[in-house]
């Protein structure tokens, strides 16, 4: 089953992002995480069952984006999560940065749009989770 | 008969009594002042020749006891004798033996037989005589020779004819070089020069048995050619006819007489053909002497100008400083009159400097020596470069810029106003060196300067373009844009640097301040972009959201939230714009 964490400190933010998801069928329920920290243990504890898809927020007070990554490879489900870097920042050096972590399959420049999302499904390694309908 | 010397001792050597009584009344009836020695035997005869007493003659009887050979008693006796005249007696009339006596060096030879007392006194007297003169002609031989071989003078004796050497003397050997036996074996006419041959043979054969005096050249061993002054004179030499010559070695004499004609010929020259003119005056300006190059300086001849005093030359103005200068010259020896006017034919009147020297006391000159040089062509170049100077002072002064001039040669470094005016520094401060300069410079541009000025050298370009700073008085420093000019000799090689210094502190310092509020601006707009970039992203999102799904739940939130992240935006716009009006330009 693919799991979506919305990590991000902006409540707007996540709602916004939260509603995306839902309207356009990615998933029912996304996971809101405020803080960097709630997210890592809710991941620490998370079943190798399922795929875990984050929506991950760049500049964040106490961990930043960047520091979160830091700690995912440290765990037992790290080959399972896959990470959308979302930023509202258009800094060339953080897009360099990104393409160095083989966790980021995606960097998207804020607001995720419906048109972000549509194209998020189409990915060859999400596709199989949303059956097309005939 | 006497002998005028007064009492004879003679010795005689005879062993017969008989003889002997006879001798002795030969000789009493002949000379009254005989005393008689009798030797019997040839060991008496020796022993008293050794003894003190003095001889004057011997009478020898050849037939002795105690001598089988004649022959031997005669060389003995003569050996003993010491140049004793030795009178021989005999019985036997062997005529030959007699002659071969003669020839050992005896001084007569009588037979017993005829002996008479007349004849012995004669035969005495004889031997006494040609004794003396014998003595007396060696000793002029032997004076003779010795004036030859001591003479300082070269001296040589020459066969007439073939003109051989047959004698030359120490002086001549030291000179030549050549030893006695190579002289020997030579003919004089081997010294002869190539250039002399022909004259000296001519001279040689005029006077063939004449005395004769010729300068000459010969060549010495080494192969160096003398001067030589020479007197020869036809002589007899060991029965030859010679010539008997003196030579005077005038090698270095006519060196030094050559040597005084150049000098002579030398100082003519200077004087006569230098473009200066040379004066001989007293203290009044009566002239005594002019050289004839006053007709090149000022067209007058050297004849003419004498005719007038000297004062008469100079321009009146002039008059009082030359008459001043030159009656110093009775407390110095040697005075400069500084530039003069002096008339010319043409009626211009031409600059000229003069130094005087005092050889009043000097009886060769017995004056002043006035040595004038023509400097108009100077002064005016003087004149020229001090209008050229004046308005290049003027042009300094003018100037705000700091103007350089340094003589890379002596190290001088000479600066107008500006470094006072724009730097600070006193006068007494400046040290005219380039070392003080470079002391000036900002240690973190110290080298790059040294280095650009070096490069500059190198690749011979003329100007130097260069940025630095430079420390003030104060010691605080301030930015110069130098624009400097070198000037170079023939070779290339710099000998001078003109330049200006100008202060672009000002500008420098505004720049710089533009450039720090430039950089504050966009750290401003960096970090605030991202801020307000945030509730834009927000705002966006959320009208995307209401845009495609029209259906979506709670609109009224989601446009609450619209309306909220408006309002946050606009707060963030007005607080970045109050604080980039609070960077205001102004120079630090």
């Amino acid at each position: 089953m693919l799991k979506v964490l919305i990590i991000d400190d902006d409540d707007i933010v996540a709602l916004v992002q939260g509603k995306l998801l839902q309207n356009c069928g990615i998933t029912k329920d996304p996971l809101k995480f405020k803080y960097a920290n709630d997210a890592l243990n809710y991941l620490n504890s998370a079943s190798v069952e399922h795929l875990y898809l984050l929506l991950l927020d760049i500049n964040m007070p106490i961990m930043n984006g960047w520091q979160f990554l830091e700690e995912i490879e440290k765990m037992k489900v790290k080959d399972n999560i896959y990470v959308f870097m979302v930023t509202s920042s258009i800094d060339y050096n953080d897009k360099e940065k990104a393409r160095k972590y083989s966790k980021i399959i995606n960097f998207i420049e804020k607001p995720i749009t419906s048109k972000n999302c549509e194209q998020l499904k189409e990915l060859p390694l999400l596709k199989p989770f949303f059956p097309q309908p005939n | 008969m006497n002998y005028s010397s007064g009492e004879l001792n003679i010795l005689v050597v005879e062993d017969h009594i008989g003889d002997y009584i006879l001798i002795e009344d030969y000789l009493t009836d002949e000379h009254l002042y005989v005393k008689l020695n009798r030797a019997v035997t040839f060991k008496e005869a020796a022993s008293k020749l050794n003894s003190e007493t003095h001889f004057d003659l011997i009478l020898l009887d050849l037939s002795l006891p105690d001598v089988d050979n004649n022959e031997d008693l005669v060389r003995n006796m003569v050996t003993l004798s010491r140049n004793v005249p030795i009178i021989v007696l005999t019985g036997f009339a062997n005529k030959t033996f007699g002659v071969k006596t003669l020839s050992l060096g005896i001084s007569d030879y009588l037979l017993k037989d005829e002996l008479n007392g007349p004849q012995l006194a004669k035969s005495i007297f004889y031997s006494l005589e040609r004794k003396k003169i014998d003595i007396k002609l060696s000793e002029s031989e032997r004076k003779y020779k010795q004036l030859f071989d001591a003479s300082p003078l070269p001296m040589w004796v020459l066969d007439r004819h073939s003109l051989m050497f047959l004698n030359v003397n120490t002086a001549a050997i030291e000179l030549y070089g050549y030893s006695e036996e190579e002289f020997l074996k030579m003919s004089i006419k081997e010294l002869w020069t190539e250039d002399m041959k022909e004259h000296i043979e001519a001279t040689w054969l005029q006077n063939y048995n004449d005395s004769f005096g010729i300068t000459v050249k010969h060549y010495k061993k080494n192969g160096d050619i003398i001067n030589l002054e020479i007197k020869s004179n036809p002589i007899e030499f060991d029965g030859k006819e010679a010539r008997v010559t003196q030579a005077k070695n005038i090698t270095a004499q006519l060196a030094v007489e050559k040597a005084l004609v150049a000098s002579e010929k030398r100082f003519k020259a200077l004087v006569q053909d230098a473009s200066d003119i040379i004066m001989i005056l007293d203290f009044d300006g009566n002239l005594s002497y002019v050289s004839p190059s006053s007709s090149q300086m000022v067209g007058i001849l050297d004849s003419e100008m004498l005719q007038n005093n000297f004062f008469y030359y100079i321009h009146e103005q002039d008059v009082a400083s030359v008459k001043a200068h030159l009656l110093m010259l009775h407390d110095e020896k040697r005075i400069q009159i500084p530039s003069y006017r002096i008339k010319t034919t043409s009626g211009k009147w031409r600059y000229i400097e003069t130094i005087l020297t005092n050889l009043t006391e000097d009886d060769t000159v017995n004056g002043i020596v006035a040595n004038s040089r023509d400097i108009t062509e100077f002064i005016k170049q003087e004149k020229k470069l001090i209008a050229s100077l004046q308005r290049y002072d003027i042009v300094a002064k003018a100037t705000s810029d700091t103007i350089t001039d340094y003589d890379f040669l002596n190290d001088k470094m000479y600066y107008n106003e500006g470094i006072e005016s724009v730097f600070g520094y006193k006068k007494d401060e400046i040290i005219n060196t380039g070392a003080w300069w470079n002391d000036k410079l900002h240690p973190e541009d110290s080298e790059r300067v040294r280095r650009y000025s070096k490069e500059v050298r190198k690749s011979r370009t003329s100007n130097i373009h260069i940025e630095y700073r430079f420390k003030c008085a104060d010691g605080s420093y301030k930015y110069v844009l130098d624009k400097s000019y070198l000037i170079t000799d023939k070779e290339g090689n710099t000998t001078r640097i003109i330049g200006a210094m100008q202060d672009i502190s000002e500008i420098q310092n505004y720049i710089q301040t533009i450039e720090d509020h430039n950089s504050r601006l966009k750290d401003i707009a960096w970090t605030q972009s991202h801020v307000v970039r945030a509730p834009l992203a927000r705002i966006m999102g959320l009208i995307d959201l209401l845009q495609n799904y029209p259906e979506i739940e709670e609109q009224s939130q989601l446009l609450e939230h619209i309306i909220h992240s408006a309002k946050e935006m606009d707060e963030i716009i007005r607080s970045i714009t109050n604080k980039t009006e609070n960077v205001t330009i102004s120079p630090q």
